[in-house]
């Protein structure tokens, strides 16, 4: 085999042309990267917080809490159903929550931006033990006191710690805690008393949906049959997962696809001036490579070498652009979720499985854009080639 | 032979690379033509707003409704011409549970009033206003769900589970006269469905659209119409059509700026690709230039000629993807964005402007690329360009 010293030095050679590809395809997978990021960003974001054995009840025929309206006297059924788990008094662990979205004023941009506002009761901290408060304290339950998630404190409105927001006219109430969840979408939101929050929005006698816990993960199919049992109301169980997983459908799969259409694109254009490069490192090293064959060097050997020279120079290229896309994880940005139509702040998510596919395709585009030019260098007769 | 006619010459001397890059730079036009037009498609749903077109809904929430009484308020309030309201169905065809399209309940007499850009055929119109369960249903969306007039369509909705499932006709079938139409809604009567809600929940509605007499003050027609429901229990906020739009669309307007960067930098690849190929191109000729300065052409003569060959294949390039691009994008993408996404996309169409724009790049991006070679070219001295070789 040829050395790879040969087609590292070859290319240091032609400086200028070999940055200019390697740009190229840096920025391919730059863009590549990014978009995959963003899209699973914007997954975990909304998933994070699902829970094994967490299951939740809508009205059958809506796809999210916003658009499900549940009487209150479903609720008791609902905590009733076999496969619950009771707590140590042998009460149901469950609760109704009511999900509302109000327009809030974002500072430092003009407008008004529709906010996620959940009406919780104190068994919604004990269905999520993972949320805690990280300033402030806890409302007091029944009262005007909201605790509003890290992510957007101090972003719209009256919503930083110890200020006061309109639920509507006449009716504020006022943030004495702010509270993270790993990073969940639910730290977009604002948390109201249930009460509260019914009074204000007139939703008195309904709730959006329920949530419980499970006896295990397994009792999810128990519990599942009979929720679907109760024709007369049409409930919709599922498990929290598959809820949460069901909100970021639409706009991770929106951001994915996007980035993925415009990355082929991109690596068309990115592929094509490898091909060129390619071409012209055959053309000017006809008389080396005329060499090599006298040498002994079979064809074998001199189209594994230009297909190799062509990976190494995108792979160069590859490793910068992902490199430089790990910096978006530093990025986050405010972003209308299509499902629950209210803002929630995504980061680009950099995972392993993203960097690799990315670099893969950094030498898929080496070996697409080298292998005619290797054809080519491969064929060339050295008797001819030496003669010039 | 001309300098010029000497540039276009050496376009074709490596008849194989300089079709390759200008397939390279067809690929990227298309692809900022594709990225472009997707920004303006997104745009145009705003600026083709009917700008005497107010839009009244809850203050605080656009989930709340607003009591019916209102919508009489607002038709006898000062420049108001008409006005028609809706409510949000939230429904979905439980055989397609998997496609979303805008379902409202509407306010029948005013609704064609109001929205007059949207055409429905007189006896088809008729038709709907004798069927209490009849429906009219935008053409794309009809294509897309089979649905023909006559249909029995049923939906279920999560925001009104008072029925199980909702039993309504197609009595007919809209098409758009405006391009920020959306083809893909489903309205029907408002009175078929506050017939059939319970006493607490009658008598609300969603919003309510009103036509104002004089578009140029719509603003401030909205801002009257607020103030007399001030003092009452529950406040509303008027926009216009326009304004209401664009405060929906700066939700995304991150992924949109994010898109116009990525256009950008499909522009630096392709200059990357043309610079590349230019310099090769020029590193090949050193002695030609050579012998040209030895000629007594000048400098800046010698700059114009390779600038002039990269130019001719940009534009060559920038040609070939707009070319492909447009029956790509109108007949391929559009299509199915429309179909498909007609709510975000009503109209997706390549704009004059941005193919104008795409054409027009072709020419600077041609000199920035060649920029340095040909610089570099310049300011060989002969004798170095002579004894050069490639």
């Amino acid at each position: 085999m040829i050395p790879i010293r040969y087609n590292l030095r070859s290319l240091a050679v032609r400086r200028t042309t070999t940055v200019a590809t390697a740009t190229g395809v840096a920025l391919v997978v730059f863009v590549l990267a990014s978009a995959l990021m963003l899209s699973a960003g914007i997954k975990k974001t909304l998933s994070i917080s699902a829970q094994e054995d967490v299951a939740i009840v809508l009205r059958k025929g809506s796809d999210a809490e916003l658009g499900s309206v549940l009487d209150t006297g479903s609720v008791n059924t609902i905590l009733g159903a076999p496969g619950v788990k009771k707590d140590e008094t042998g009460k149901p662990v469950g609760t109704p929550e009511i999900v509302v979205v109000g327009a809030m004023e974002k500072i430092g941009a003009e407008g008004l931006s529709n906010v996620t506002i959940r009406g919780i009761t104190p068994e919604s901290l004990r269905l999520r033990p993972r949320v805690h408060i990280v300033e402030g304290r806890p409302a007091k339950p029944g009262s005007d006191e909201v605790l509003v998630g890290s992510r957007i404190k101090g972003r719209f409105k009256g919503t930083g710690l110890g200020q006061a927001f309109d639920l509507r006219k006449n009716r504020p109430v006022t943030v004495v805690g702010i509270f993270e969840d790993e990073g969940s979408s639910y730290e977009s939101e604002v948390w109201v008393d249930l009460d509260t929050l019914r009074a204000a929005y007139g939703r008195e006698g309904s709730v959006s949906s329920v949530r419980v816990r499970l006896e295990s993960t397994a009792a999810f199919d128990l519990f599942k049959g009979a929720m679907e049992g109760e024709k007369r109301y049409g409930y919709l169980a599922l498990r929290d997962g598959e809820y949460l997983e069901k909100q970021s459908q639409g706009t991770s799969l929106f951001i994915g696809m996007m980035g993925t259409l415009i990355s082929v694109f991109f690596a068309m254009g990115a592929m094509i001036g490898a091909t060129i490069t390619m071409y012209a490192a055959v053309a000017n090293r006809q008389r080396e490579i005329g060499t090599l064959r006298a040498l002994g060097f079979s064809r074998t050997n001199i189209l594994v070498s230009f297909l190799l020279e062509a990976v190494v120079l995108a792979f160069a290229g590859g490793l910068v652009g992902a490199l430089a896309s790990l910096g978006m994880g530093f990025v986050h940005f405010s972003m209308m979720n299509f499902t629950s139509w209210s803002e929630i702040v995504f980061g680009f998510d950099p995972t392993p499985k993203i960097v690799g596919t990315s670099l893969g395709l950094a030498i898929v585009m080496g070996l697409i854009g080298g292998f005619f030019p290797a054809i080519r260098a491969a064929r060339v007769s050295p008797v001819a080639a030496m003669r010039g | 032979v001309t300098l010029a006619g000497l540039a276009v010459r050496n376009v074709l001397r490596n008849k194989f690379r300089a079709m390759l890059t200008v397939l390279g730079v067809a690929v990227a036009t298309l692809t900022f033509i594709m990225l472009r037009t997707l920004v303006a498609s997104w745009a145009e749903a705003a600026d083709f707003a009917v700008k005497d077109r107010l839009v009244t809904r809850h203050k605080i929430t656009f989930v709340m409704t607003l009591p019916r009484k209102y919508a009489d308020t607002v038709r006898s309030a000062p420049h108001v011409k008409v006005a028609t309201f809706l409510n949000w169905f939230g429904g979905k065809d439980p055989k397609h549970d998997k496609e979303f399209f805008a379902n409202m309940a509407a306010d029948s007499d005013t609704l064609f009033k109001v929205y007059d850009d949207m055409a429905v055929k007189p006896a088809e119109l008729d038709a709907w206003m004798h069927d209490p369960e009849g429906a009219i249903v935008g053409d794309v969306l009809a294509t897309k769900m089979g649905w023909k007039v006559g249909d029995k369509v049923s939906l279920e909705s999560g925001i009104y589970p008072s029925r199980t499932e909702w039993e309504f006709h197609v009595s007919g079938i809209y098409e758009a006269k405006a391009r920020s139409v959306d083809r893909s809604s489903f309205y029907f009567h408002w009175k078929y469905l506050n017939d059939s809600l319970p006493p607490e929940r009658k008598d609300q509605v969603g919003w309510i659209v009103s036509r104002v007499d004089n578009p140029n003050d719509t603003a401030t027609i909205g801002t009257q119409i607020d103030k007399i429901f001030d003092e009452k229990d529950i406040q509303t906020l008027s926009q216009d059509e326009h304004a209401f739009t664009a405060g929906f669309m700066a939700g995304v307007s991150a992924v949109m700026t994010a898109v116009n960067i990525i256009s950008v930098v499909i522009l630096v690849i392709m200059a990357l690709v043309l610079g590349n190929t230019i310099a090769m191109g020029v590193r090949e000729r050193t002695n030609e230039y050579g012998v040209l300065k030895a000629l007594g052409f000048t400098n800046r003569q010698i700059v114009w000629f390779i600038m002039s060959e990269s130019m001719v294949i940009a534009m060559a390039g920038a040609a070939l993807g707009l070319a492909i691009g447009y029956p790509f994008i109108e007949q391929g993408m559009g299509r199915y964005l429309e179909e498909n996404m007609g709510s975000f996309f009503p109209y997706f169409r390549v704009p004059p402007s941005v193919a104008a724009t795409a054409l027009g790049l072709a020419i600077p991006l041609g000199l920035l690329a060649s920029a340095i070679p040909a610089m570099q070219a310049s300011r060989l001295k002969v004798v170095d360009a002579l004894r050069r070789v490639a």
